[in-house]
């Protein structure tokens, strides 16, 4: 056994998409332990909700991550509806889910895309960043931004889909869905996948359980871990929603679970658009949450269960707003991954999280 | 199966025996919040099983409590802690993976305890008019008393019922005999309330002046 050495890993580094530091203390190549550190991308968006109207805030929330945006706007809508004892028209909520099971299509192939580059796979990752820009199109078409897309408000949504366009949905993602089970069966059986992924970062059931770990990064342990499969809002017009689960717990299982939640999220928009009710897309919405007020809610980001939280001080600005993104519950689930492993394995293991550091530190 | 959210009050001494208990029963560790309030910092602890998620906070930890940390139990805790102590200057106790106020860069001490005069004049005016409609409902019911003893009075037995079922349709939650001394008190608290903002009881004055002061100087 060689001498313990700290390699400090990040925050700039070739396979890292967002700032995030590792002191990995290796012995001969192994990492017998991971330390993390965040903090060098804290924009203080948490503090903002003091000096921006709550009808405001819902464009800041949608910046903490380029991502998630839509995620976190309806997350914020729904706490601040919560607060408020707001209930919004069903057609709007069914809106919020397709675009929100759209958001989560293009962040894993934007994922997938990345791990595919970070183990090598270059033409793979083109694929799957040329599917992705398909998503982005559906994207503009209805709410006229590819990354940022203010259509999310406070009691409701600020625009419709019409029926054709929901056929031109049908269409392109029937279309997308044919070509990524190429891509999909590239990723599952291709044996330069298998040889980075296959018995690397293995975490067990028991060992998520303890970490507390969420999304993709916990079902490919096989915890049954799915906010969607609670049914809130249009999600409980699910004939039949089961979270995709592996039991492996390694990074070929966290690739498997991605892949095959993509295929679950088209049919999931296809069921949705099949039975979206007609009406209003929202309510009008007045008066200010009431002093000392406060609302919770967990909302199934692509990346895991993000949790919010809301306090109101009787003014239009929120007295406190939370936002608990998923990366922030698996750092303690990534150390335990990481140790133990090859320093090799550092990038592939810290990609299969899917971090999100400006989520993280907001 | 839906979301069922509870809100719990919880005390500091309780914290650690929680956490276990929560362990114990299957609950997983959501998250922790602090909230900066005049009477200290809110701690707020989630967990979370299945459809249940409770929320159970500690109201006004002062400056200098030790906190107890759960990481012992769930050690995913540590991220909230590290950032409950670098953004609101809550000392945890015990914490296995502590930075040492290093786990964010900040140009600025505890920023989250800092109160701007935009939002320390928003909060006055939201406990102003709450109190201001406090006491126009109790001058209202005032008012419907006197209408009712001349009533009474008077003999006018129907019309005494009456002035009664109009009182009590116009405040049905308030008290009937709502007497001019409580609404006194009531008015002298909601006073006291706005004096304690004033109060620097977290040092957040001192420091929301020098913040003030560096800006100017810059």
């Amino acid at each position: 056994m060689g001498k313990a050495t700290v390699i400090p890993f990040g925050p700039q580094h070739p396979v890292l998409p967002e700032p995030l530091h590792l002191d990995l203390v290796v012995e001969d190549e192994v990492v017998i332990e991971a330390i993390p550190q965040i903090g060098f991308v804290h924009r203080g968006l948490e503090r903002l909700v003091q000096t921006r109207d709550y009808h405001q805030f819902i464009y800041i929330a949608e910046r903490i991550c380029g991502i998630c945006a839509f995620g976190h706007s309806m997350g914020y809508a729904e706490t601040v509806e919560k607060l408020m004892g707001i209930e919004i028209p069903p057609r709007a909520e069914f809106l919020r889910a397709v675009w929100h099971e759209l958001s989560r299509v293009h962040s894993h192939l934007l994922w997938m895309g990345l791990a595919a580059d970070a183990f090598g796979f270059e033409s793979l990752f083109m694929h799957c960043w040329r599917l992705r820009e398909r998503i982005l199109d559906l994207f503009e078409a209805t709410t006229g931004g590819r990354v940022i897309f203010s259509v999310v408000k406070v009691g409701g949504v600020t625009r419709d889909i019409s029926p054709d366009m929901f056929e031109r949905f049908a269409t392109t993602l029937s279309g997308i869905k044919g070509e990524y089970n190429q891509i999909c069966k590239a990723f599952l059986t291709d044996a330069s996948v298998k040889n980075r992924t296959v018995d690397v970062g293995t975490i067990s059931q028991q060992a998520a359980l303890d970490q507390c770990m969420v999304g993709p990064f916990a079902r490919a342990s096989n915890v049954n871990n799915d906010i969607r499969a609670l049914g809130n809002g249009a999600y409980g017009a699910l004939s039949d929603f089961k979270p995709i689960l592996d039991s492996q717990g390694d990074c070929y299982a966290r690739v498997k679970v991605r892949a095959l939640e993509v295929l679950q999220s088209i049919d999931i928009i296809n069921e949705l658009i099949a039975q979206i009710p007609a009406g209003d897309i929202a309510v009008e919405v007045k008066g200010s949450p009431a002093l000392g007020a406060e609302a919770s809610n967990v909302l199934e980001q692509p990346r895991g269960e993000c949790y919010y939280y809301a306090r109101g001080n009787g003014t239009k600005n929120l007295e406190r707003m939370r936002m608990r993104t998923p990366t922030s519950q698996n750092l303690a689930g990534m150390t335990t991954a990481l140790a133990g492993c090859d320093l090799a394995d550092v990038n592939m293991i810290v990609l299969t999280i899917d971090p999100c550091i400006s989520c993280t530190e907001r | 199966m839906a979301l069922d959210i509870d809100f719990l009050p919880l005390e500091l001494e309780e914290l650690p025996a929680l956490a276990k208990r929560k362990k114990k029963a299957g609950f997983r560790f959501v998250q922790m919040l602090c909230v900066t309030t005049q009477d200290g910092i809110d701690l707020q602890y989630s967990f979370m099983k299945e459809a249940s998620l409770e929320n159970y906070t500690i109201r006004g930890v002062r400056p200098g409590t030790k906190v107890p940390s759960v990481t012992e139990t769930y050690i995913s805790a540590f991220v909230f802690e590290n950032e409950a102590h670098d953004l609101f200057g809550v000392e945890i106790e015990g914490n296995l993976l502590d930075f040492g106020g290093n786990f964010y860069k900040l140009s600025e001490r505890e920023p989250m305890t800092i109160i701007s005069p935009a939002q320390k004049a928003a909060r006055e005016k939201a406990v102003q008019e709450k109190a201001a409609g406090e006491e126009a409902a109790g001058e209202e019911a005032v008012g419907e008393e006197a209408v009712l003893e001349k009533a009474v009075a008077s003999g006018e037995q129907q019309k005494a019922a009456e002035a009664n079922d109009a009182k009590e349709e116009a405040s049905p939650q308030e008290a009937p005999g709502l007497e001019k001394a409580d609404r006194t008190a009531e008015a002298n608290d909601a006073k006291e309330e706005v004096r304690l903002q004033e109060a620097p009881s977290l040092g957040l004055e001192e420091q929301a002046a020098e913040a003030n002061d560096a800006k100017e100087g810059a």
